[in-house]
């Protein structure tokens, strides 16, 4: 093994702090938090927190509550994902064509984004107040609601009404990643795609949708992870009800672990969301990525 | 002349910020002398803990280290310091937390402090009982509390109803005549969202319904049909979704924004906390001020009761605090003059929450105070002392507390906003949180 020189010993030297710190606030953590997964730590029994290897994650998957929060992160993931990347699309579209307030639409377009969570979430809780919220309002004055309705109340509508504030909060984020790389696409491809005949569909169909696949998986992979783990919106704007209509598995592990203070079972729940998350994103990559 | 002056001025002046620094450092060092209690509390009530404090501090010289969390988060932040071994000598407890900290070894039984206990003889029978875990008390209010049956006076005149309804049957009945009169569309106001109050709300229903969750022996009946809770769950599903009396935002209603839609004037009736009386009779907080009147919870079915569901906040002490002789000392005389007297004899600190608040207390002299009788004639209108007198004497401890009602009480809430969604079936919702109850207590055996 080759010695090191000074100059390779003074950067390890240099580097050495931000490595320890990541240590201390990053490795140790996650490790540490493997261990309580493997114990029945409750916190209202601090006597005894024996270990019990993998029961907590059997635990888990035998809990009826775990595979409704699966099929409520599912449904509210695809929901916002599709919707997001959906949306993020059209309006990088339209913002990439030069007209009169196009900058200026542009600005605003990140105010969503750059909205603390907390409000975005208090915000729509306020928009879908049964009392006095500002869609009951609109839609009475529109005369195409009779009178208030409970929106966040009406389990069948919940998740999709989350859905939707996180959509309006993370699609501004997703449109100016996409915009980035459409400006990259060639003006010389539209040029002859225009004189080959293709009319704005298929031009979009076959130069710009095949260019824009780096920037799609970014913003798949990314509103995926973000999505899967969502839990302010949850904490704001329902707490996981009604009943256990927005139960999701971000709030299942909030429930379990501060509320029922059962950290064993909630460091298995952290760990199983965890690898779900890495897991989709790796079949992301491995799949979508070869067809985009 | 001008110098001299000044150098007079510079002496006058530092003598006398000298005498003042000696004179804070005199209290100070009576301070230090006194020693330091470690008080912690939720966010209410600040201003009153923080002006009890002062007066704490006069009179015993011992100084208090006052640091207080929001409720929500309050039990957590309470257990993470417990675990952590904070210094914690005094805390507000809740009584539905009393039987899991008791267990855990985080609070001290009080019942051989003779000082404290004294307090006994002249509180509540109900607030004593919830301090209470396997025969040891283990502190003395802070306050003491009741739902309450309140109705709006007005919109029940303008509907030509005499009187308050005195069965859950004629709450619907009236509440259909004033529907149908178009005085308001939900007449019947639940705070049913599934938070910290929602097992108080239904604790209400259901022992107005003559039910219980559990048995003496702590065995779960609450699936039983003929003692159970189902009769109240009936009820609740069929006031949303038969009746239409009941809101169905009410799953999404928490407790405060309740108040705040009683408030309004919108609604002919509410289960409420006794102490908001207060604020929906004044005019600067509620629209429907003056004209909120309580009556005895009604009786729901053939067994029904006026029975309510109370609740009890006390002052817990640490086992560290008692272990330790000087802490013992400060801790027991701090938890005196909060919840027993203070060094001048007077219920001060009782009777400040109630008159700044509203907030009720478990001391029963204090109910012969004329200042206190003021305060009820006031708020709750002629005779509405003697309706929370009658209340509180109908009242029951939540019959679920338990070193497992932390966890169970996630079910719960679900079974029960379930039945008000009208996706599950009374008897299958209550059946789900009784299995989810046995299966708690025995994995705690």
């Amino acid at each position: 093994m080759p010695r090191l020189g000074y100059d390779e010993r003074a950067a390890a030297l240099l580097v050495f702090p931000v490595v320890a710190v990541l240590l201390v606030v990053a490795a140790f953590p996650i490790l540490y938090s493997f261990w309580v997964s493997l114990h029945d730590v409750v916190l209202t029994r601090p006597l005894r927190r024996p270990f019990v290897g993998l029961d907590n994650y059997l635990r888990v998957f035998a809990d009826e509550r775990f595979w409704i929060a699966v099929a409520r992160t599912t449904v509210y993931t695809v929901v916002t994902v599709a919707a997001t990347t959906v949306l993020a699309v059209l309006v990088a579209l339209l913002l990439n064509e030069a007209f009169p307030g196009q900058r200026l639409l542009n600005a605003l377009l990140l105010l969503p984004w750059a909205t603390p969570s907390v409000v975005n979430g208090l915000m729509w809780k306020w928009i879908y107040d049964p009392s006095y919220g500002l869609l009951n309002g609109l839609l009475v004055q529109l005369g195409v609601l009779e009178r208030y309705r409970a929106w966040l109340g009406d389990p069948d509508l919940t998740l999709l009404l989350i859905a939707n504030a996180a959509v309006w909060k993370q699609m501004p984020l997703a449109a100016l990643l996409l915009i980035v790389t459409m400006k990259a696409i060639p003006e010389d491809l539209y040029r002859a795609a225009k004189v080959d005949g293709a009319g704005a569909f298929r031009r979009f169909l076959h130069v710009t949708l095949p260019a824009l696949r780096p920037g799609l998986m970014l913003v798949l992979v990314y509103e995926t992870m973000i999505s899967i783990r969502h839990f302010d919106l949850f904490l704001i704007m329902t707490q996981g009800g009604p009943g256990d209509a927005s139960f999701t598995l971000s709030w299942f592990i909030y429930v379990e672990t501060f509320r029922s203070l059962r950290f064993g079972t909630g460091a298995a729940l952290s760990y199983i969301l965890a690898m779900a998350t890495f897991l989709l994103s790796y079949l992301f990559i491995r799949f979508l990525g070869r067809r985009l | 002349m001008r110098g001299m002056f000044a150098r007079r001025a510079v002496l006058a002046a530092t003598g006398a910020a000298a005498l003042g620094a000696a004179g804070l450092g005199a209290r100070a060092a009576r301070a230090q002398a006194g020693g330091t209690v470690n008080f912690i509390g939720w966010s209410a009530a600040v201003d009153q803990v923080r002006a009890q404090i002062s007066a704490f501090e006069r009179a015993t010289g011992i100084r208090v280290n006052y640091e207080n969390f929001p409720w929500a988060q309050f039990r957590t932040a309470l257990v993470t310091r417990l675990v952590g071994n904070a210094p914690i000598d005094v805390s507000w407890i809740s009584d539905a937390w009393l039987p899991e900290f008791a267990e855990a070894g985080w609070l001290a039984p009080i019942d051989d402090i003779p000082e404290l206990m004294k307090y006994n003889a002249e509180a509540a029978e109900y607030c004593t009982q919830s301090m209470r875990y396997r025969g040891r008390q283990y502190g003395l209010a802070y306050y003491g509390d009741h739902m309450s049956f309140m109705v709006n006076a007005e919109l029940l005149q303008r509907a030509g109803i005499a009187a308050p309804p005195a069965t859950w049957d004629e709450v619907v009945e009236a509440s259909l005549r004033i529907k149908r009169q178009g005085i308001a569309e939900y007449p019947l106001l639940l705070s049913l969202a599934a938070d910290t109050w929602l097992i108080e709300f239904v604790s209400a229903l259901v022992f107005s319904h003559g039910g219980r969750f559990v048995d003496e022996r702590g065995e779960a009946v609450m699936a039983d049909p003929a003692r159970g809770a189902v009769r109240a769950a009936r009820f609740l599903r069929e006031a949303i979704h038969t009746h239409r009396i009941v809101s169905p935002g009410a799953v999404e209603t928490a407790e405060i924004n309740g108040l705040r839609a009683f408030g309004s004037g919108a609604h002919a009736f509410a289960i409420v906390p006794t102490y908001r009386i207060r604020a929906l009779n004044d005019p600067s907080q509620s629209q429907a001020a003056g004209r909120i009147r309580l009556a005895l919870m009604p009786k729901g079915g053939p067994e029904g009761t006026n029975e309510t569901c109370g609740w009890i906040r006390f002052y817990g002490m640490t086992p560290g605090a008692k272990n330790d002789r000087a802490r013992r000392e400060r801790a027991v005389r701090f938890i005196e003059f909060f919840g027993g007297r203070d060094t001048a004899g007077n219920y001060s600190m009782q009777k400040l929450l109630l008159t700044d608040l509203g907030l009720p207390f478990c001391t029963l002299p204090l109910n012969e105070d004329p200042e206190v009788q003021g305060f009820w004639t006031r708020w709750a209108g002629e005779g509405g002392g003697a309706v929370i007198a009658a209340q509180s004497a109908r009242t029951r401890k939540k019959d679920v507390i338990s070193p497992w009602f932390g966890e169970w009480v996630e079910t719960a809430n679900q079974a029960w906003q379930s039945v008000c969604l009208g996706r599950a079936e009374p008897e299958a919702a209550m059946r789900a949180a009784a299995a989810k109850w046995t299966e708690l207590r025995r994995a705690f055996r």
